[in-house]
């Protein structure tokens, strides 16, 4: 059976984690959470992809060329994740399956970061457990079909 | 050896045996064995509470202070209403991770709400009786965890 291939596509600002609100975001990298992704997917027998754009354009454009290419795709939208109606509807139509996650528990933040409008789109969340939130979603997309 | 508790809520002992569209054909006890499987193979202890009861619910949560290291807790339709609940996890002061077997955010608007979210470390919906699984390595795959203090 052929390997199977998640995208990993981090959005705005996620470039500057470790740099900035360390208190919420905690202090490592987005490479450390790329570095991890690596060896949680060896250990899974699964290829990861990551990417990081800060454009909202960017990460359409990617999702759009994900069929074909990716069994799946792990997706933290930063501040997108609240209003951008647009990246719905890209996740809505590449008909993969799709997991949302965040670093932070963002339900214990500004209210305006409660409500995701991609989240009805995506199988499922996973939200608050620093990188290992993005771990979670690949034992999840891993896991998917399985149980 | 670290030592957990499952804690389900309100109509999830019926899981299986009632809208199973949307939460699956599985047991809360085949998901239990899931649950308990995981937990030996990570080297940690769990127990399950089941209750349709909020106080009932409250008062295990409270209990739960000092006695465990974390709660995986699924409160079913209490999530979106019960601030007791809320309040009773608050001032247990154990690590929460809140679970749903469905995503929540793909059904009725007053499902999007969750009043225990804001005192838990982190949220699992969408994934069937998996979200279980990856609450409990939320919970306690602590090598995975260089970054949360």
């Amino acid at each position: 059976m052929k390997k199977k291939s998640f995208l990993v596509v981090s959005g705005p600002n996620m470039n500057l984690l470790g740099t900035r609100k360390t208190s919420i975001y905690g202090a490592g990298t987005l490479e450390d959470i790329h570095r991890s992704l690596h060896e949680r997917a060896g250990e899974l027998g699964v290829d990861v992809e990551c990417v990081q754009f800060n454009g909202e354009g960017a990460i359409i454009d990617c999702l759009q060329e994900a069929p074909g290419r990716f069994d799946g795709v792990i997706i933290n939208a930063g501040a997108l994740a609240h209003y951008s109606y647009a990246l719905r509807s890209a996740i809505g139509a590449m008909l993969l399956p799709c997991v949302e996650v965040f670093i932070s528990n963002v339900h214990a933040r500004e209210e305006f970061r409660h409500t995701s409008v991609i989240a009805p789109v995506c199988v499922g969340v996973i939200a608050g457990f620093g990188k290992k939130s993005y771990l979670l979603a690949l034992d999840a997309l891993a896991n998917l079909g399985a149980a | 050896m670290k030592h957990y508790a499952v804690v389900h809520g309100p109509n999830l002992n019926m899981l299986g045996k009632r809208e199973v569209g949307i939460y699956g054909g599985r047991t809360m006890e085949s998901i239990n064995a899931d649950v308990e499987a995981e937990a030996r193979r990570l080297g940690v202890t769990v127990e399950f509470y089941q209750s349709n009861a909020e106080g009932e619910l409250v008062t295990f949560i409270q209990n739960c202070r000092g006695r465990t290291d974390g709660i995986l807790l699924n409160a079913g339709a209490y999530t979106h209403y019960s601030v007791a609940l809320r309040d009773g996890i608050g001032a247990a002061a154990v690590p929460t991770v809140e679970v749903h077997i469905s995503n929540v955010y793909k059904r009725e608007a007053f499902r999007h709400v969750s009043m225990i979210a804001p005192v838990c470390i982190g949220q699992i919906c969408g994934f069937g009786p998996y979200s279980y699984i990856l609450g409990l390595r939320a919970l306690i795959e602590e090598r995975l965890d260089p970054w949360l203090a």
